[in-house]
């Protein structure tokens, strides 16, 4: 069978299972967990857009994700907007915030970015935590609306959120898979692999690190308008904390940055393993996951930065002439 | 009217003059030749002319338009391609991939891309080794994959910052061939180079640089013969001697 | 408006503060200088030097005064530690790597403190430096105003170190060009883990200070790192003097911005100090680069 074919053979396969599964497991748990896996994967999947293949590593995405949510829903319980537009204007201006953000941080480089895409978060939670008009620390409550697909809230079953939220990845892996095989993709590798021969070879760097931000802030603001859907209730610490912007990142590096499937496997291994440990270790606050967490990004960093795709790789070097 | 023409051009780095009023002109389908003792300001004027940083003062003009102070990435778009002395390869990317991110310069598709960069890493026997990352490159190999690049960009003036350096004769003799066939396709070429061997039979014009001004701009057969040149290359107490036999 | 009295309380305070902040800043430049990897763990590194303090006052009723050296000599071998099993592994790493792993080392450290030792509040009560002095309708606290005493003998004593001896040249020379020092026979390697070692040990000492008038909890370390951060970018990268004293100016500014804007805003008023430093003037007041 040719490599293609099996491809091919193998996608269809994938799909057909993520598309019964839910109606096989019929229990929330599993439900559940398939949606943080599709959810974490799109945060991983967007995260990747602008760290994995433009190498700009931003540790503040979480503003991105809380924008998404709160916008949403402010518009849902002052203007009482669909959340579907509402999802779509917190994507509007996390582009927005994109910009603004990019436009000074950009100018910097390496370690000085990652602070400030740190200071910028912590600012954003902060603000949070003392806009009172927002909810501030108590943060807000949806209101409980009759199940429906325009409201997107349904309390009887998980399964109409499942399919959303397969929708929604489904749609953040198109993505990645076209800008990887376009200019877009090029010039990010480009950027990241050496911005100055980039910018010798034609390349305008800061409009194309902005396309890269403002793709990733998209989809992860939408991320966050679904999850307050989902969850019905938000504060700061929930949407804007610095381990929210953290977790995609990790998870796009144990897959495999730069790739399209990188961030998808990083979140198959990283979220059963951490809804599990929440679990069994239970109590205690959300500490034992973490401490996993932690381990586990020194472990990759240390042994194999370019992640399961890069092991992988390894051994189908051999083949090559 | 010059391809590219380059007025007054001076460059201070604080208090260090590193290019002093430097005239030149590079005609259409030449080749022409920079070069100079080490840190005569060889590299400096290229940075400036590709848009690396701006010149202090003076200006560049490229195809009867102002191109001073341009960015490089403009630079690169309105059509001067530049290589760099310690090449600059994208080493976790494929031969094949680092040639299309030049190709993308003139082209939106990436079917397009893929078939301009194919025809280029032909053209410079590069397509063999297509798939292979440019990290584990030979260094000769990577210098042609730099070549590869800033051909791939479709330029209409071509700058070599010292293609040559640290290559074998035979790897010479074959980046000079190449050279040959690029102008042939009609790219004008403007190199910086140390090694002599090359530089003079290829060149149409070799312009001097010394203590970042111009000192000398001739045919090869005349450069060599020049005083000046001489002097700035090996110092006065051999010119005097020199004259005394 | 505020009466001078509360703004000469605001800026001593502040002042105090800032030389905490200093000499954490101090640790991070040295290492950060050295090889250019920022030690993202450096928070959690002074929570450990503070429950350190806190575990041999509770446990063996050993004053955190007292125990100080042992801080120092613990966070010393912590640092040396984390050099040789995680950051010589890092060195020609992709830069992702190279963040993530001191961050991921942070993550780990101060989830694990939280899992041992539960996120509660602890406070050392009553150890040999407390109380406050009054200077007119000024108080002045003991263990505030001793820790900046100490902290500033650190500093000397580490700038007397690095400049004036021949380990301390060596390290200098490692951080400006570690090919030719490995040519004088300088080894690298060693220098990187002692340049950890000493980095660890200033949080060491900071943490012993504090846990003399601060809450000690897992989580305390970070917002300490992050100051450190802007503390570095201040000061100008690769210049320990420059991390001292904007670590100073932080802790000043920061006092005040609580004074006068607004104490929920002024830690967030300390990021923007940040941003302006990196974008007006990346070099910092007194950097190399």
């Amino acid at each position: 069978m040719k490599k293609n074919t099996y491809q091919w053979f193998l996608l269809a396969a994938g799909v057909a299972v993520l598309m019964v599964y839910p109606l096989v497991l019929k229990l929330p748990f599993p439900r559940h967990l398939m949606i943080m896996i599709f959810l974490y994967a799109t945060l991983g999947l967007a995260w990747n857009m602008i760290g994995g293949y433009a190498g700009q590593i931003s540790l503040g995405h979480a503003v991105y994700f809380g924008t998404g949510a709160y916008t949403s829903t402010l518009l849902l319980m002052k203007l009482g907007v669909s959340p579907w537009a509402g999802m779509l204007v917190g994507g509007l201006l996390s582009i927005g915030l994109a910009f603004l953000i990019g436009y000074p941080c950009f100018k910097l480089a390496g370690h000085y970015f990652a602070i400030a895409t740190i200071a910028i978060g912590e600012i954003a939670q902060h603000w949070m935590l003392n806009w009172d008009w927002a909810g501030a620390a108590v943060g807000l409550t949806l209101p409980i609306l009759p199940e429906s697909l325009i409201n997107l809230q349904f309390h009887t079953t998980k399964l109409p959120y499942y399919y959303i939220a397969l929708a929604i990845f489904a749609l953040t892996i198109l993505v990645t898979y076209a800008i990887d095989r376009s200019k877009l993709g090029y010039y990010f590798k480009a950027i990241k692999g050496d911005l100055e021969a980039a910018r010798s070879l034609g390349i305008n760097v800061a409009r194309y690190k902005f396309y890269a931000l403002a793709l990733s802030a998209f989809f992860t603001s939408i991320c966050g308008s679904f999850y307050a859907q989902y969850v019905l209730f938000i504060d700061p610490d929930s949407v804007f904390p610095l381990m929210l912007s953290i977790i995609p990142c990790l998870i796009a590096t144990l897959g495999g940055v730069g790739t399209v499937w990188g961030p998808v496997i990083g979140a198959y291994i990283l979220i059963p393993i951490s809804e599990f440990t929440r679990i069994h270790f239970g109590g205690g606050g959300k500490g034992t996951d973490l401490i996993i967490y932690g381990f586990l990004i020194m472990i990759i960093s240390i042994y194999q930065p370019f992640g399961v795709i890069g092991l992988t790789k390894r051994f189908r070097k051999k083949e090559q002439p | 009217m010059a391809l590219l023409e380059v007025k007054n051009l001076t460059k201070d780095f604080g208090g260090l003059r590193a290019n002093d009023q430097i005239n030149l002109k590079v005609e259409e389908g030449e080749i022409v030749g920079l070069i100079g003792p080490n840190g005569a300001g060889k590299t400096t004027l290229f940075n400036c002319i590709a848009g690396f940083y701006p010149p202090s003062a003076g200006e560049v003009w490229f195809k009867g338009e102002n191109i001073t102070a341009l960015p490089a990435n403009l630079i690169c778009q309105r059509g001067i391609a530049r290589t760099f002395q310690l090449v600059r390869v994208f080493k976790d990317m494929t031969v094949l991939d680092n040639v299309m991110v030049a190709a993308f310069n003139r082209t939106n598709k990436a079917s397009s891309a893929q078939k301009k960069a194919l025809e280029v890493l032909d053209f410079c026997g590069l397509v063999t080794k297509k798939n292979m990352l440019a990290g584990g490159l030979t260094i000769a190999d990577k210098k042609r994959l730099e070549f590869a690049k800033a051909l791939a960009t479709a330029p209409s003036l071509l700058m070599l910052d010292e293609a040559m350096a640290g290559l074998n004769q035979t790897e010479t003799a074959e980046a000079v061939e190449l050279i040959k066939k690029v102008r042939a396709s009609g790219i004008t070429i403007f190199l910086v180079e140390h090694v002599m061997e090359v530089v003079m039979p290829i060149s149409h014009r070799v312009v001097v640089l010394n203590y970042g001004r111009k000192i000398a701009e001739d045919i090869p057969e005349k450069i060599i013969q020049n005083e000046e040149v001489i002097k700035a290359y090996l110092g006065e107490k051999y010119h005097a001697a020199r004259r005394r036999y | 408006m505020f009466s001078s009295e509360i703004i000469l309380q605001t800026i001593i305070s502040g002042l105090l503060m800032g030389c905490i902040y200093a000499l954490v800043a101090v640790g991070l430049c040295l290492i950060w200088g050295l090889m250019e990897i920022v030690n993202f763990a450096h928070g959690e590194m002074l929570m450990l030097g503070m429950f350190t303090a806190f575990w041999m006052f509770t446990l063996y009723h050993i004053d955190p005064l007292l125990s100080l050296p042992l801080c120092l000599l613990l966070l010393f071998l912590i640092g040396v530690a984390t050099y040789f099993i995680i950051i010589k592994k890092i060195l020609k790493a992709p830069f992702l790597a190279q963040i993530l792993a001191t961050f991921g080392l942070g993550i780990f450290l101060r989830y694990l403190a939280q899992f041992l030792w539960t996120p509660d509040f602890r406070m050392i009560k009553n150890p040999l430096l407390s109380g406050r002095i009054g200077l007119g309708g000024i108080f002045i606290g003991i263990p505030e105003l001793t820790a900046s005493a100490i902290t500033v003998l650190s500093f000397v004593f580490l700038y007397w170190f690095i400049n004036k001896t021949e380990i301390g040249t060596a390290l200098l020379a490692t951080s400006e060009d570690r090919e030719a020092a490995a040519l004088m026979g300088i080894n690298s390697d060693r220098m990187f883990a002692l340049g950890w070692g000493i980095g660890a040990a200033c949080l060491g000492v900071a943490g012993a200070l504090m846990s003399n008038f601060y809450y000690i909890f897992p989580e305390v370390g970070f917002p300490f790192a992050l100051i450190a951060y802007v503390a570095v970018a201040l000061g100008g990268f690769g210049s320990i003097p420059g991390s001292f004293i904007a670590g100073i100016i932080i802790g000043l500014v920061e006092s005040l911005a609580g004074l006068f804007i607004a104490p929920a805003f002024k830690y967030s008023f300390v990021f923007v100090i940040y941003l302006l430093v990196v974008f007006i003037r990346p070099q910092g007041l007194w950097g190399r680069y």
